[in-house]
Parts: C-alpha cells; sequence; structure tokens
C-alpha cells in the first residue's frame, strides 16, 4: 500500500484525492501519516511537508488547495501532522474558531427573530469554512490533532475545548448511536449515520466515557458489516479499535482513493496497537 | 403565538421584497419540452433522444458535462437522479456528435462520491462510469469572481471541469426542498460548489443566503458568454414530495421536461408539482419580468396541465401550493 501512495505524488510534492488529480492539503497530511516511519521514503515525506508547508498563510492557518487564500479546517491537519512542535500561531488560529451558530451574536440575532435552533445545546466546535457552522469532520479532526499535542503539553486551553468539541460530538449523533456529516435531525426528522463519519467520531471519542457508547459501537458493527468503502471500512476498524473492540471480520474494498489507501495503512497500524492519530 | 421558523421568515421577506419591485411585462416565452415517461426503461433511452432532437441541441463537436443529483443514497426512497436518465443522456449526445461527455457531481453530504454512486447503481447503468466521472468536489479549482452578486458572496472557487467545458447540462431530480421549496435544474448547480473547500455540507451557501446563491450560480453562467452554455433535463419520472431532497418519500410524477432556460424549466417543473413558481425566491431573484407567469412557457410535447402531479409539502411550505 505505500507503494501505491508514493506512485501518486505529484511532482508538487502534495497528494491529491484521485490519481491525477491537483494536490491538495487532506490527502497530503494522510498520506504523511501513513507513510511516517515507512522505509525508503523520506525523500517524498520531506516533498510532501515542504507541500504543505507552502499552503502556510500569514494568519497561522493552512489553505486547503495552493490557489484558495483563505485558511481553512485542514489547519488541524497540519497540526496533526505536527505535534511535538505546532506552532503557536496554528494552535491560536485553531482555537480561535468556532461555528457561527455558536457566537453570542448570532444567538441573540435568532432569539430577536424568534427562530428556534435545534441544536441550542451544543457546545463550540469546528467549521470547514471560517464564518460558518460547525461540522462533524472538522471538529472530530481537531479533537484528534489538540489531543495529539495535549499529550505532548498538556494546556488548560486545549482540555476546555476537547471537552467542548467531544459534547458536540455527543450532541450530533443520530438516533441510531452513529454519526454522519453533523445534522442527526432535521425539521424533526432523524438523520441516518453514514459509515465513514461514524467511525472517525468514534476515533475522535476515544477514551471519552459517555452515555450510549456502546450502542454507536453496535452501529459501527453493523456498518462494518457492509460497508462497500475502504475508506469507511478504515474509519470504522479504527474507531472500534479505539474502544477496545475487535472487529470480528474486516470486509475488502476497492482501493480507488489516496485517503483509501493512506487511512488502510492507519488502520493497519491500529489493527498493531499503534495508530499514530491516536499516539 | 407560534414562533416563525427561520425558513418563514427568509421566505416571507424575500417574497415581499421581491413582489413589490416586479411589473409585469409581456415576455418572449422560453421553449421547454415535457414528455411521459411512466418508467426506468430502455424506452427511455428513445425518449431522450427524441427530446434532444426536437429541442436542437447542437452538441456537435462539443465538450459536454452532465451535472446529476448525487446526494446520498437510502434504498427506501428515490434521492437521486436515475442513472439510466444519465446515461440515456449521455448515449443521445454522442449520437448527436459530442466530442467528449462527462458526467460530473460533488455531493453535499457523503465525502466518499465513488461508493455513493456505486450505491445509486451509476457503475452497473453507465459503462466505464469512473473513467467518465469528475468528483467536483476534489477538483482543480479557480476562483471565480461573481459579477453583481445576489448574496453575500464575492468570490467562488469552482471547479475547472464545470468551467472548461462547452456545455453544462443540469440533470436533477424533481424534489421537494425543506429550505428553498422545490429542487431542481437550477438548484442542482450547488454541486457544482467544492466540498475540499467549503466542507460537505457547502455551508457557506447557507449562510451567504439559498436563494440567493442560486441565483448567483445560474448568472455565472448565463451573464458570461465565455462560460458553458446551461442546458437542463429534469428526471420527473419518479420524484420526491414531503421533506425532501432526502427524507421525502417517492412520487411518480412520470415526466422527463428539458430546456435551456433554467428558469422556465423550473416553473414549468414546479407547475406541473403544483406549487407555485412566482413564490419560489430563487425563481424571483432569477426571472425576467413576467418569465414566471404561464403565458412565458412554450410547452412542446404535453402540456402542463395534463401532467399534473400535486406534490405533498411540508406544513411550512403549504403557502406554495399552486
Amino acid at each position: 500500500m505505500t507503494e501505491a501512495i508514493l506512485s501518486v505524488q505529484n511532482p508538487d510534492g502534495g497528494w491529491p484525492y484521485r490519481r491525477g488529480g491537483p494536490s491538495w492539503a487532506e490527502p497530503t497530511a494522510y498520506a504523511l501519516l501513513a507513510l511516517e516511519g515507512a522505509a525508503g521514503t523520506r525523500e517524498a515525506t520531506d516533498r510532501g511537508r515542504r507541500f504543505v508547508e507552502s499552503l502556510r498563510r500569514n494568519d497561522g492557518g493552512l489553505a486547503p488547495h495552493p490557489a484558495v487564500e483563505e485558511s481553512t479546517w485542514v489547519t488541524a491537519l497540519y497540526v496533526l501532522l505536527n505535534p511535538a512542535d505546532a506552532d503557536e500561531a496554528a494552535l491560536k488560529w485553531l482555537l480561535g474558531r468556532t461555528g457561527r451558530e455558536s457566537t453570542l451574536l448570532h444567538r441573540v440575532r435568532m432569539k430577536l427573530l424568534g427562530v428556534r435552533d435545534e441544536y441550542e445545546a451544543a457546545p463550540p466546535a469546528w467549521p470547514w469554512y471560517p464564518d460558518t457552522a460547525a461540522w462533524l469532520v472538522p471538529t472530530a479532526a481537531t479533537l484528534l490533532a489538540l489531543r495529539r499535542v495535549q499529550r505532548r503539553r498538556p494546556d488548560a486551553r486545549l482540555a476546555e475545548r476537547i471537552r467542548e468539541g467531544e459534547r458536540f460530538l455527543l450532541v450530533r449523533r443520530c438516533a441510531d448511536g452513529g454519526w454522519n456529516h453533523g445534522a442527526s435531525r432535521s425539521l424533526g426528522f432523524q438523520s441516518f449515520s453514514y459509515p465513514e463519519t461514524t467511525g472517525l467520531a468514534l476515533v475522535a471519542l476515544a477514551g471519552a466515557q459517555a452515555p450510549g457508547m456502546e450502542r454507536s459501537l453496535e452501529t459501527a458493527e453493523r456498518h462494518l458489516a457492509r460497508c462497500r468503502s475502504a475508506e469507511g471500512i478504515a474509519w470504522l476498524e479504527m474507531g472500534l479499535r479505539a474502544h477496545g473492540r475487535t472487529p470480528a471480520r474486516v470486509p475488502e474494498a476497492p482501493v480507488r482513493t489516496v485517503m483509501d489507501a493512506a487511512l488502510r495503512v492507519l488502520a493497519q497500524r491500529a489493527a498493531e496497537g499503534a495508530n499514530p492519530l491516536l499516539s | 403565538m407560534r414562533a416563525v421558523t427561520r425558513r418563514e421568515w427568509m421566505s416571507g421577506a424575500a417574497a415581499t421584497a421581491l413582489a413589490g419591485c416586479r411589473r409585469r411585462q409581456p415576455v418572449q416565452p422560453s421553449r421547454v419540452m415535457i414528455v411521459r415517461a411512466p418508467a426506468y426503461s430502455q424506452s427511455l433511452y428513445d425518449v431522450v433522444r427524441r427530446m434532444l432532437g426536437e429541442l436542437r441541441l447542437d452538441v456537435r463537436g462539443a465538450r459536454v458535462v452532465l451535472k446529476p443529483n448525487l446526494v446520498e443514497f437510502d434504498e427506501r426512497t428515490t434521492i437521486n437522479t436515475h442513472p439510466l436518465v444519465v446515461h440515456a443522456v449521455l448515449e443521445a449526445l454522442l449520437a448527436l456528435g459530442a466530442k467528449e461527455v462527462r458526467i460530473a457531481e460533488g455531493p453535499g453530504h457523503r465525502r466518499n462520491t465513488l461508493e455513493l454512486a456505486e450505491a445509486a447503481g451509476y457503475f452497473e447503468t453507465v459503462p466505464q462510469f469512473e473513467a467518465r466521472f469528475t468528483d467536483l468536489n476534489v477538483d482543480e479549482v479557480v476562483p471565480v469572481m461573481l459579477d453583481r452578486p445576489r448574496s453575500k458572496l464575492r468570490r467562488l472557487y469552482l471547479p475547472r471541469t464545470a468551467l472548461d467545458c462547452d456545455w453544462l447540462i443540469s440533470l436533477p431530480k424533481m424534489k421537494t426542498h425543506h429550505w428553498v421549496g422545490a429542487t431542481l435544474s437550477m438548484k442542482n448547480l450547488f454541486g457544482l460548489v467544492p466540498g475540499a473547500i467549503y466542507g460537505w455540507p457547502k455551508n457557506l451557501l447557507h449562510w451567504s443566503g439559498i436563494p440567493e446563491c442560486i441565483a448567483d450560480l445560474h448568472r455565472l453562467f448565463t451573464g458570461n458568454r465565455q462560460r458553458p452554455r446551461l442546458f437542463a433535463l429534469v428526471d420527473g419520472v419518479v420524484g420526491m414530495e414531503g421533506d425532501g431532497p432526502i427524507h421525502g418519500v417517492p412520487k411518480p410524477a412520470g415526466v422527463l421536461a428539458a430546456g435551456y432556460d433554467l428558469v422556465a424549466l423550473d416553473a414549468a417543473c414546479c407547475r406541473i408539482m403544483r406549487i407555485e413558481p412566482r413564490k419560489i425566491p430563487y425563481l424571483q431573484l432569477e426571472a425576467r419580468p413576467g418569465a414566471l407567469e404561464p403565458e412565458a412557457i412554450q410547452e412542446i410535447g404535453e402540456a402542463i396541465r395534463a401532467v399534473e402531479t400535486p406534490f405533498e409539502l411540508i406544513p411550512q411550505f403549504r403557502f406554495l401550493r399552486l
């Protein structure tokens, strides 16, 4: 799988989501995590890291693509990649972000308009893009990043945001026990969960004590039994292992994307007891 | 007193503001072709070919991008454009002499687009689907400045595949929508916006005003002759009513509808669904004066009245009933 990842690296040092596509921050970050410590990959990972560095912006954040002039959620992946020496600017950028729905201005405005918020109880979490609402993937990715830093240099600011992020994930859990993109209800209708986001949320909640986790793990097992995407399978496998569950059977699925390949490597590491995302 | 929902407040405000500043004027009718199509069967291939021929869609030597509506997959309902419709259009375009036809979509919720397409039957129905497909969520992007935007946006990054073709063909599902009333060929343009920048969902569009962003995306193409021309064909064989675009229930309408003018086409489809197009804010924003009146649609094939199929509306949108 390492060879497969290396074979699709772009000349600019980054990785695309799919072979032949442009380089993006996210697949590059996961490719680098997957290649961490693999023999004979030094030159490729150095080029990959230089690509990531080229996406840094003056505000401390990271842009998702060279053409983009805004820092976005992928700043979490930058911190995830550099937990030991995560610079203060990137951390500050992350800690300074919340979903727009949790800002005081928005809450007051909605109150004055008499608009009901389906998630009033949800604590602040992280958006995909600045000045928009918080959602599951950026929140889960930021939790993984902040925890990785926190393990190396404990910080009260990080601890507080980690607690809030965990609570956010729990509030946004679907009725079936799993997670989707982050909207568990819509106009009173219960939304159903997805395999990949259920697995990711479980990884992000590793070690969190919360009611209903048993049901979430059962849902993850159900998803895993019929999941047909390599990405979904890898996240589910990692999610179950993060809570001490060994999957009874891990299905096979075609590896179509860089994320598929990188996450499969990370899942293999998790099976060996060394998930880099949780180390 | 019941609290006013955000949806009701926005719809009411937009409708009031726009109704006041529009005056009815004579308008050149736009051609919309409506054909009965009772089932997803092999006969769709002939039906679609006849529609495109009748509308004289000239794609000889052109690079065409088909933009279906792929959102989520739930076997209990009909969320996505049926793959047979997409394949029928693809085959018809190739028969008409198109140089290249790609299928492209950027789903708004599921990140794993290929898995979604597979579950929705695209791999099974469209030969070499993966080679023909571009995931617009992760395609190369180009910054585009919006000209006189209706929304709060000034610039959008958009996928190169959607900007570099000659024809962009919107292939939506006929559905009700719990934010904007109805989702048809114009709302389907939301799928052009790359998730790798704006996320899943593309929440920036929600905060910037959904009807206004629909209007901006539409105008991006209609307001600039350098950009791809638009055409659309709506899959109304089995649509979705109630809490669309995801949680609604299947609604057989038994029609396909197509045209060059997406405003007229969507207005016609609204009328088929027994929804008042003049109350849909994004249509109000993009319609020329008088263009949402019944006489602004030149019906080809079936008359709207002959295929009307009332779609169930959620309580918040019952005021849209025609």
